[in-house]
């Protein structure tokens, strides 16, 4: 007992004082709140939903794998986005290209714990009326510590329910370079340059071969030293899955959704219009598992979008994963 | 294993309480600081190509836009204080050309640290400074000269340029056309405009903003006032709009062609 009540101190007095301080941050005397419908700069700065370059790193693709709860593995993914500077009716519309190739592992410390870990590499690029730029290079590392709070004794019932919840860091290993947040996707990094912080919980529930995983994690992100703060971030998803397994091998086909909501990012404390916004995505995907060793792929097509005031556009993203089981 | 995630759970909650001590610089502003200024011309929404790009009025005129040059002057920033910071007037008069790019941002300087809430400009030249006599006029009255944003010393500067050619129902051969504006016979035709920044200007010793003003050009002869070049194309030699009925009206749409579009800190 003794024990519950001073996590829940120590995890109430961290989601305080992070709300405390955002509120702080947000009230920036005389900010004037005129909301026009510009964005920034046709050189030089603009919004940035994270969720597009470096804090791609999870997002609400999340971290977990329907078939191996825990793995180590090996990640590639790609999203392309559209952007324009939003400045003239006959502005141009950019296109980027994302890649990340991911190091990522959940692994069990205790029966009830285990750390995930993210470890990025970028390369991203983009078209613009000048020519190609290219940006790449070791992006944010993400740790992760979950703890499961609740499942359903095996036997006991058809349904099978796991709750687990955690939080982690994002730890400023990639360079934000301030030069670039003057595009016209302020995501367009390698990393955000900031520590941030990161609340997750995860959901399963299972009934014979069919499971649902539902996942929602917040991302409190603060300034960087650039006086740079990127907006914080929800994301959520959930997955069905079917396993079918045979002899040899084991195959889980998945469906879902996913979304992110992004706040307003600030500059010098100062809210950067045009910056908040969010993505609801359809996903469909697989997992093929034999022995030890796991091949997935999935597939995330926008449903509906709202991101930067309409100056970007994100068009899809796909991935694939090679893990093994631990 | 308790006793991990208690350990996980203080070193996440101390981390937080480190770095959620985030300094709040507004407090002491001191120093200056440079202020960049952007004039970046529109024509109706669309980014602003000369010679080349037709744009069509709501007169149904189509127009080839060959100059656009206005005087900038007197420009006067507001603190957020409440203050006003005016900018020294013998270096505030500027001539932005959208055939040169380095004459669109005005780079202003020794500007005291501040918080900037508005910023106001004359477009054209005083008439106070004009009262000074060419001697008064120092650098400037060779630069507006070279410019040819002058008629004659008496007959003075012209505050904006605006020159293509047209064609319109009436009229189907491109046609000349000439705005100028500046003082008549009866009038100054001086005109001052006030815009709120829609984010602070935050000058400081170690950022310069940069202020983007979107400057919709259709509203020379297509603003709150409606003037139709093929009304004012005498005997088919082209519409040349430098006084009458017209100018006055012109002069009016001025102040309305300016608006913000956002501001840079950094």
């Amino acid at each position: 007992m003794p024990n519950i009540n001073m996590k829940k101190y120590l995890l109430l007095f961290t989601i305080a004082f992070q709300w405390a301080n955002a509120s702080v941050k947000d009230s920036v005397p005389n900010f004037n709140f005129k909301n026009y419908y510009n964005v920034f700069e046709n050189t030089t700065l603009v919004d940035d939903c994270d969720a597009c370059g470096c804090s791609a790193s999870g997002g609400s693709m999340g971290f977990a794998s329907m078939l191996n709860s825990n793995f180590v593995g090996v990640r590639y993914f790609n999203q392309v986005y559209r952007s324009t500077d939003g400045l003239y009716s006959n502005s141009p519309w950019n296109k980027e290209n994302f890649n990340t190739i991911q190091v990522w592992a959940r692994i069990p410390l205790t029966k009830k714990i285990q750390v995930s870990a993210l470890v990025p590499y970028h390369f991203h690029n983009r078209e613009t009326p000048t020519g190609k730029q290219n940006i790449s290079g070791l992006g944010d590392i993400t740790v992760l510590a979950m703890y499961q709070l609740y499942q359903t004794h095996k036997d006991s019932t058809v349904l099978v329910h796991t709750l687990q919840v955690g939080g982690g860091f994002k730890i400023p290993i990639g360079k934000f370079d301030e030069a670039n947040n003057g595009s016209v996707n302020p995501s367009y990094q390698v990393g955000t340059g900031s520590l941030d912080y990161l609340l997750a919980t995860e959901y399963i529930i299972k009934r014979k071969k069919f499971g649902l995983n539902s996942i929602l994690n917040y991302v409190i992100k603060t300034e960087n030293q650039k006086n740079y703060r990127f907006g914080n971030q929800f994301n959520y998803a959930s997955t069905l899955f079917y396993l079918h397994e045979t002899a040899k091998f084991s195959i889980v086909p998945q469906v879902g959704f996913a979304g992110e909501v992004y706040d307003s990012n600030y500059q010098y404390n100062q809210r950067v219009r045009k910056t908040s916004g969010d993505i609801f995505m359809g996903k469909i995907g697989f997992e093929i598992g034999k022995d030890k060793f796991s091949f997935g792929a999935n597939a995330m097509l926008p449903i509906n979008q709202n991101l930067s005031g309409g100056n970007v556009d994100a068009k899809y993203r796909w991935s694939v994963n090679f893990n093994y089981a631990l | 294993m308790k006793f991990q995630l208690k350990n996980i759970l203080a070193v996440v909650a101390i981390a937080c309480a480190l770095t959620s001590c985030s300094n709040d610089d507004d407090t002491k502003i001191t120093g200056e600081g440079n202020l960049k200024v952007e004039f970046d011309n529109i024509f109706g929404g669309a980014n602003l190509i000369l010679d080349t790009q037709i744009n069509t009025t709501s007169q149904s005129e189509n127009l080839k836009i060959s100059q656009v040059k206005y005087i900038i002057s007197n420009i006067v920033l507001t603190n957020a204080d409440g203050t006003t910071f005016t900018y020294p007037k013998s270096e505030s008069y500027f001539i932005v050309d959208e055939a040169t790019l380095s004459s669109q941002v005005l780079d202003l300087a020794n500007i005291p640290a501040g918080n900037y809430t508005k910023i106001k400009f004359g477009i054209g030249v005083d008439q106070e400074q004009f009262n000074l006599g060419a001697t008064g006029q120092g650098n400037f009255l060779a630069t507006a000269q070279d410019a040819g944003m002058m008629w004659s010393w008496s007959a003075g500067y012209k505050f904006v340029a605006f020159e293509g050619t047209f064609t319109s129902p009436t009229v189907a051969a491109d046609t000349s056309f000439m705005v100028h504006t500046g003082q008549t016979g009866t009038a100054y035709n001086y005109t001052e405009v006030t815009l709120d920044l829609p984010e602070n200007a935050l000058v400081r010793t170690n950022i310069t903003p940069q202020v983007h003003i979107l400057t919709d050009v259709a509203h020379i002869i297509d603003g709150t006032n409606k003037i139709n070049l093929s009304n004012n194309n005498m005997g088919g030699m082209g519409a040349m709009i430098m006084g009458g009925a017209n100018l006055p009206l012109i002069t009016a749409n001025l102040s309305n062609m300016f608006e913000i579009d956002h501001v840079h800190n950094d």
